[in-house]
């Protein structure tokens, strides 16, 4: 980090926003530019930092300067001689390590966090996931004890509702409504589900969560049940998250013995455990239909909805699903209010959202940010661009449920809404970046063969619809596309999205359709002119040997079909008819004599 | 009869002693990233120099683990907190830098720049 540039954080908890802090930043605001500081000050705003009683609360770091109390008389001081001159204010300083203060550490690396905000992600990699005392020393189960103390189930389901909070698993159902329509059922017993099958090729948002913070899924679910009236949950996780079903067995086993879980939780009348249930793997178990029938012992297979799971669930009683992040957030909403929580996002998608940021990017990553963060904020300042010198093409959100949206998409804001409108969607939050390298038809129909292979067989649509689809787009990518193939793909993804039974076929198409409206030039390409423009798709790739070639014969070597020939040290030449285009020369060569035509 | 959120605050006060007890305070804090991700990269045999380390009485350091911290692609990460100064997080970690941030930053307190991620 450059040594002259800051990044202060302000306290944006109830406490301190009631003391002024919103105004701190404004006045902040004014005076970097007085200074010309703003290209090397950033400002972040944190959750409550835990000081109440001495806010507002202002933090600078490189430093990890605490100033407390701060008025706007003190601003132009602490950019003067602070951020200036690098001398701390003494007066302002709180000199104090509060155990639950230690979660603004991670913002050391400010380029990487600058833009993010950590809510569902608050704790991890801060605490010992293992430790059920590092998680209670921050704050821990406060929200739980909160609402079995101070709140009645119908005060808790009004502040999740009041939050805005919507389904983090992609759909972004409204999660008050769905916890207010669980409650409404007069049938018991209930349950809480919390869906941790992470399937989507590119994503490990929940693993991580889990692995980082599981108390936090444990808390909201005990709320959950607490606000419907459920006594059980069950965490559905695949059986290919050892580590996280590790701490997450740990975390159900050290909330026990604490009376945070079981009978009578914390001595009043509310009881409530919950139970791990391993999935095998399949994609469709995902859909909450599908997940039910497997905790129940039967074949992972949706089937229709209504009856929704709120009123037909597991084992046919009334049922609470939510998406890992979906119930890491409500702890958050519980303890630092509804309105606290209704300040970040916008105007339709309230809080932030986890990515995994993967693909053809410098920094890879597990991140949070705001709901109307833009995809070139994500991509370019805290992805830090693409790597190489490499040209951007495309980012893939939604995973094999999603779309692939070109570059002047990049400053769509992200929420559920606009990037439905730009033709992906939120999905659970996998992002994949695609440089000018990839190639978009073998992109969709790497995602379709997923979607294809996953698909559980149960209606036509999808099972035999993405089969079909699959075979014309294998086919364009071998350089037997017909014309008329790109008219028959979007006619049988439009059948296949309207007439699939769940979300795994209603989906299924997306890359497909998405990357036809995106990149239809690269579809008329592989079909017409018999091109792959990324040079990615093999057998519309043929290989020439250069003059920079010194006849070293390692080429000649390796080819498994002997195509290549020439004596030592003389430039050796390669027959076309016989090549089968498997790329070992190209592979082999030392000298960069061999290209890609 | 304490109410719940009272008994939730004793808790914590009891928690936050516990963590003491085991030398939180200490001058310097050590945090090994052990992520799935984490370990594949390499960060168990990380973790075991500075376990071995501390068992042969390299002390007043705070050794635990941490899950993801979101770097993928500069794991294993470690990440040394000490009072009164910025956070360092150093990142591709294996046992030759782990030997060396022990013998350099955790003993002689030189931040080893070039392993710093910023």
């Amino acid at each position: 980090m450059d040594a002259t540039s800051y990044r202060i954080i302000l306290c944006d908890g109830t406490s301190c926003i009631n003391k002024g802090s919103r105004k701190l930043a404004a006045v902040l605001r004014e005076q970097l530019d007085k200074h010309g500081l703003t290209d090397r000050v950033t400002i972040g705003l944190s959750g409550c930092l835990g000081m109440c009683e001495k806010g507002p609360i202002m933090v600078v770091n490189p430093g990890y300067t605490i100033y407390g109390s701060v008025t706007e008389n003190d601003i132009p001081q602490i950019v003067e001689e602070h951020l200036v001159n690098g001398d701390p204010i003494a007066r302002l300083v709180i000199q104090e390590d509060h155990l639950y203060n230690r979660f603004f550490r991670v913002f050391g690396d400010a380029k990487f966090f600058g833009k993010q905000m950590r809510i569902t992600l608050r704790n991890c990699g801060i605490i010992d996931p293992e430790s059920i005392d590092d998680y209670l020393s921050l704050r821990g189960y406060e929200a739980l004890a909160k609402a079995i103390t101070d709140m009645t189930p119908e005060q808790v389901i009004a502040e999740v509702e009041k939050s805005g909070l919507r389904g983090r698993g992609g759909a972004g159902f409204p999660t008050g409504r769905k916890w207010k329509l669980t409650a409404a059922e007069k049938r018991t017993p209930k349950y809480v589900i919390c869906n941790a099958d992470e399937g989507d090729p590119g994503a490990f948002m929940d693993r991580s969560a889990i692995e980082g913070d599981p108390h936090t899924v444990v808390e909201g679910m005990a709320i959950g049940g607490y606000a419907i009236g459920a006594q059980t949950g069950v965490v559905y996780i695949r059986a290919e998250y050892p580590l996280a079903i590790k701490r997450i067995k740990r975390a159900i086993e050290d909330a026990r013995a604490h009376g945070l879980l079981g009978k009578n939780i914390l001595g009043s009348n509310f009881s409530f455990d919950i139970e791990i249930r391993l999935g095998a793997g399949a994609f469709v178990c995902g859909e909450e239909t599908a997940l039910i029938h497997s905790i129940e012992g039967a074949r992972g297979m949706p089937r229709p909805r209504p009856p929704y799971p709120a009123a037909v669930g597991l084992f046919g009683q009334p049922t609470l699903i939510n998406n890992v992040e979906t119930w890491a957030n409500v702890p958050v909403i519980i303890l630092d209010g509804a309105n606290w929580f209704r300040t970040i996002g916008t105007e339709t998608s309230k809080g932030t959202k986890v990515f995994a940021l993967a693909g053809k990017v410098v920094n890879t990553g597990l991140i949070e940010v705001p709901m109307g963060t833009t995809l070139r904020e994500i991509i370019y300042d805290i992805g830090g661009g693409i790597p190489f010198g490499k040209r951007f093409k495309s980012v893939q959100t939604g995973g094999p449920s999603g779309g692939c949206l070109p570059e002047q998409y990049l400053d769509t804001p992200i929420d559920y809404e606009s990037l439905a409108k730009a033709g992906s969607i939120m999905g659970s939050g996998g992002m994949i970046v695609i440089d000018e390298d990839s190639c978009m038809v073998d992109v969709a129909r790497f995602f379709l063969e997923f979607t294809q292979d996953e698909s559980c067989g149960k209606c036509t649509p999808c099972r035999e619809g993405t089969k079909r689809m699959l075979e014309i787009l294998t086919r364009i990518t071998e350089g037997k596309g017909r014309p008329g193939d790109i008219e028959n793909l979007e006619r049988l993804g439009g059948m296949i999205k309207k007439a699939s039974l769940c979300g795994l076929g209603q989906s299924a198409p997306n890359p497909v359709l998405s990357t036809i409206k995106n990149f239809r030039q690269e579809y008329e390409e592989h079909i017409h002119d018999k091109k792959c423009r990324a040079k990615a798709c093999k057998r519309l790739v043929s290989y020439e040997i250069g003059e920079k070639c010194v006849g070293c014969g390692a080429c000649r070597r390796v080819c498994p079909v002997n195509a290549i020939s020439g004596s030592p040290k003389s430039r050796h030449l390669l027959d076309q008819n016989k090549c089968v285009r498997c790329g070992m020369c190209f592979n082999t060569c030392k000298f960069e004599a061999i290209a890609k035509v | 009869m304490p109410t719940p959120l009272e008994l939730i605050k004793k808790k914590r006060a009891e928690a936050v002693s516990r963590i003491i007890g085991k030398g939180y305070l200490s001058t310097k804090r050590e945090y090994v990233g052990m992520a799935t991700c984490e370990i594949a990269a390499g960060s168990k045999d990380v973790m075991e120099v500075f376990q071995k380390a501390v068992s042969r009485g390299l002390t007043d350091v705070y050794l635990s683990q941490k899950g993801c911290a979101g770097r993928c692609n500069l794991e294993p990460t470690v990440e040394v907190i000490e009072a009164g100064k910025s956070p360092v997080k150093y990142g591709r970690v294996d046992k030759d830098r782990a030997q060396q941030i022990i013998e350099r930053h955790l003993k002689n307190g030189e931040i080893i720049k070039e392993w710093v991620i910023d």
